[in-house]
């Protein structure tokens, strides 16, 4: 489980941390970009945390562990709705 | 450029800080942007969150690979730490700055002194399964606080939900930093999606302090086997006088 709750927080991580480092150099160099890379950095940090609750939920069910994996589902759940009533305002 | 610079190097500070301490950075961030640059408080608050992602992810991604965070305990605790959050960015909303300043500030002394009195049983175990938990009820209120707080103040929540893993649960410091760290990203993306609804999310005044959050929690986790738990408690107390000192002394106007 391990290696996979990794790999999702890298991949998350890494997106986001390249978009936000391309949005400050397009912000020096003043580029009309730089508002829209920021944006997408950010998106990519607020999509990791999610992917990372299933990816454990969906481990720990493999692993027949359902107290945690229910836990971490509901977690997702929450966090879920609380992002779709940010997107939809 | 110069501003991009100075917000990257404030993130680099903060992410080393953060990975050492198992705390999200927001408690270095929040008063810099508000105190030094003149961000709006709840706008330093929604950066600062968004940065604690960030944070987090990454130095996290290097705990869970190296087995160093209980995945258990952090799953559960998460229950308390996103109610406590969802709870607290709403209620950010709603009440005064110099309300919400004054008690950053006292987030921050009260944590020096639990650091400080903690720091004598600090121990410099890393072994994330041997430890028996116990505990829970005390852990999960103080975890559910520590939501609360950083919803309300931009903070990862790691300065309560520490002092509840180690004291209250008998987690070793690094296991509690380590599993801490991997739940702040997500109490901090729950607050941050709330500041987003509410439009008080500027990405282009986070992204320069993600960039530099990265580097300095790349750093600080690759640090934290070689640093003795007793000292790095004890240098962290001391900032912690020092900037909710400083945050008192700004709100109350005490002449310079």
């Amino acid at each position: 489980m391990n290696r996979a709750v990794a790999r999702a927080l890298w991949a998350g991580t890494l997106t986001g941390v390249g978009l936000c480092a391309a949005a400050t150099l397009a912000r020096a160099l003043e580029l009309a970009v730089a508002p829209r890379l920021a944006q997408l950095g950010v998106l990519a940090l607020f999509v990791t945390p999610p992917l990372r609750l299933a990816v454990v939920a969906s481990a720990f069910w493999r692993e027949g562990s359902r107290r945690h994996a229910a836990a971490a589902l509901a977690v997702l759940t929450a966090l879920l709705a609380t992002a779709a009533k940010a997107a939809l305002r | 450029m110069l501003v991009a610079l100075a917000l990257a190097a404030i993130g680099a500070v903060a992410g080393s800080l953060g990975a050492l301490l198992g705390i999200g950075g927001g408690v270095i961030i929040v008063p810099a942007l508000s105190e030094l640059y003149g961000v709006p408080f709840r706008h330093a608050v929604a950066a600062s969150l968004v940065v604690i992602v960030a944070s987090s992810s990454a130095s996290s991604a290097a705990y869970v690979e190296r087995g160093a965070a209980n995945v258990r305990v952090g799953v559960v605790l998460e229950l308390a730490t996103v109610a406590g959050a969802l709870l607290g960015s709403g209620v950010a909303g709603l009440a005064p700055v110099p309300v919400l300043k004054l008690l950053f500030a006292l987030v921050a002394l009260y944590s020096a002194v639990m650091l400080w009195v903690g720091r004598r049983d600090a121990s410099d175990s890393s072994d994330a399964s041997a430890q028996a938990v116990h505990g829970w009820a005390p852990g999960l209120a103080m975890s559910a606080v520590a939501g609360a707080i950083s919803g309300l103040l931009g903070v990862g929540g790691g300065l309560f939900k520490m002092p509840g893993m180690t004291l209250a649960m008998g987690i070793p410091f690094k296991v509690a930093a380590a599993t801490s760290n991997f739940m702040i990203g997500v109490t901090a993306a729950a607050g941050a999606y709330v500041y987003f609804a509410r439009g008080e999310l500027d990405p282009q005044l986070a992204a320069p302090l993600v960039v530099g959050v990265f580097a300095g929690a790349m750093l600080g986790s690759s640090l934290l086997p070689r640093f003795p738990a007793r000292k790095l408690q004890g240098a962290f107390a001391m900032l912690l006088v020092f900037l909710g000192g400083q945050m008192i002394w700004n709100v109350l106007g005490v002449p310079r």
